[in-house]
């Protein structure tokens, strides 16, 4: 995959956890369009092992000489996070991949509800852009946990105005997913980017409701979790890597020198889909791609968020 | 009608089936399609809103608007034609919400113009429950002058445009609610394929 080379000209610390990077091209030239809800995959050189985490374009789509993105301080992670907070300085130089929008607004539907929990804002802020630039109708809902975490809450207001609305959850403000998806014109549609408990309530009302399925959008990107070492065989490459506890299996391969594809890196495309040839133990899927039938055959495995609980592994790579 | 492979452009067409989850139920239907609205009738009555529109049609084998009456009075609205449904039908789907089911029978002329309407107002093809009632028969468009043939029960139609013998495909249109027709003939002119009535 071809990459491009940053270098990031500013940083701001948003609030306690959530810090703002922006990224101009080395070469001074603007970085490549891309449409709001796109996110970067960030190449993270971490004690000599690469780190590949997605982050959602939250800069202008209109204004492609600087991009930007904010990343949540997440400690109990594999590190790439707690990276971006302690060493990214102004003038560190990153390697980021194309932009690649997963969470793209319908442009069949007449009215957009985004519905955002904590740093699951930072979609929005780009689609924003393009809702407005475009005369749409829409309504923002944005939770956080506390007025000290209400991360671009006043540049939310300035760009969307009274079509945003907030929600304090210390203040005991929580969203009420079935007076909201109540009562909306046809053609709406509605997207969710969050904690998984929020986006999976807002799925269930939506259908409790009877929206169509083609009229509920969500964007939940799976960090990699650590779990047990496992070996994995690539039946192609006729290889065996060991995958340690902390790496995910995609890394695994692709330290290994294996080029294997991927897109989003949180289980979200279905890219990086590979086949299980056999296994013995069993798959732990983290991914929100493949169906229950499909992680339940066990004939499939995504490996840039999932991981086995065996011995080996052995995969058409 | 090819086999081996799909055209995924071929629309799917179902039995209607309430949908149990849902804040109102719209029945759009013309001619044979009250067929399908009877057989939505014998199902477990929905506990939410049911608005009907049924249209008449002279193509139809039997006129189901007295028996639709007589089961859902104060549901259904009867129609003489299909033109003063699809008006009638642009004036209600302004009061419609999301978690609106939408459910349509009739020809397949008569599905895409109730279709149309509906995208107008945003609702996508995915979401509107289809059931083809009486007859198979397509409209077909002929890829070299454009007419549009209606009403094609052969596999092979003389173009009512240019004459040309076409090849009933089927790639559809749904903006043109036509299938794709490609003249048949015309390395050997005149040289055609046996000729059957497939679409009945």
């Amino acid at each position: 995959m071809s990459h491009l080379n940053v270098k990031v000209s500013d940083i701001e610390q948003i609030t306690e956890y959530v810090k703002h990077f922006t990224f101009v091209s080395e070469d001074g030239e603007n970085l490549p369009s891309f449409s709001g809800g796109s996110h970067i995959v960030l190449a993270l050189n971490i004690n000599g092992r690469i780190h590949r985490n997605p982050y959602s374009l939250m800069s202008s789509p209109l204004h492609t000489e600087s991009y930007g993105v904010s990343v949540r301080k997440e400690e109990m992670s594999r590190g790439g996070s707690v990276f971006m907070h302690e060493k990214i300085e102004v003038g560190s130089r990153l390697q980021i991949t194309y932009p690649v929008n997963l969470f793209s607004l319908s442009k069949l539907g007449h009215k957009s509800i985004l519905i955002a929990g904590g740093i699951g804002i930072t979609p929005f802020l780009s689609q924003i852009v393009d809702l407005n630039r475009t005369q749409s109708d829409y309504e923002l809902h944005y939770a956080y946990r506390s007025p000290e975490h209400a991360a671009f809450r006043e540049k939310i207001q300035d760009m969307s105005g009274d079509r945003s609305h907030f929600y304090v959850a210390s203040d005991g403000q929580i969203m009420d997913f079935h007076t909201l998806l109540s009562e909306q014109p046809l053609g709406t549609h509605v997207y969710a980017c969050g904690p998984e408990p929020m986006v999976n309530a807002m799925i269930a009302a939506a259908r409790e409701l009877g929206w169509p399925e083609k009229h509920i959008h969500n964007e939940q990107f799976t960090a990699p979790q650590i779990g047990d070492s496992f070996k994995v065989k690539l039946a192609i490459s006729n290889i065996e890597i060991k995958v340690p506890s902390e790496m995910s299996m995609l890394e695994a391969i692709e330290e290994a020198g294996i080029d294997a594809p991927y897109l989003c890196r949180g289980g979200a495309c279905g890219r990086c889909e590979l086949e299980v040839v056999s296994c013995d133990g069993s798959i732990i899927h983290h991914d929100n791609y493949l169906t229950d039938a499909e992680k339940t055959g066990g004939k499939k495995i995504m490996p840039c968020v999932s991981r086995a609980k065996c011995q080996n592994i052995l995969v058409n790579l | 009608m090819e086999r081996q492979y799909w055209i995924r452009s071929k629309p799917i067409y179902t039995s209607l089936l309430w949908y149990e989850k849902a804040t109102a139920h719209f029945v759009i239907a013309e001619g044979d399609g009250g067929m399908a609205v009877l057989k939505l009738l014998q199902q477990k009555y929905p506990a939410q809103i049911v608005t009907g529109f049924f249209a008449k049609s002279s193509d139809s084998l039997k006129d189901y608007a007295e028996i639709i009456s007589s089961l859902a009075p104060d549901e259904f609205t009867v129609f003489s034609n299909a033109d003063e449904t699809l008006k009638a039908l642009k004036k209600s789907l302004a009061d419609c919400c999301m978690g609106t089911r939408f459910y349509v029978a009739g020809s397949e002329n008569f599905i895409w113009l109730v279709a149309k309407q509906l995208y107008t107002f945003g609702v996508q093809d995915d979401d509107i429950d289809k059931e083809l009632s009486g007859t198979l028969a397509r409209n077909v468009y002929c890829v070299h002058c454009k007419a549009i043939t209606k009403n094609v029960h052969h596999d092979i139609a003389s173009c009512e445009g240019c004459h040309r013998k076409l090849f009933v495909r089927d790639h559809f249109s749904r903006r043109l609610a036509a299938y794709m027709g490609i003249m048949v003939d015309a390395e050997q002119p005149g040289a055609l394929p046996t000729i059957n009535e497939v679409y009945p």
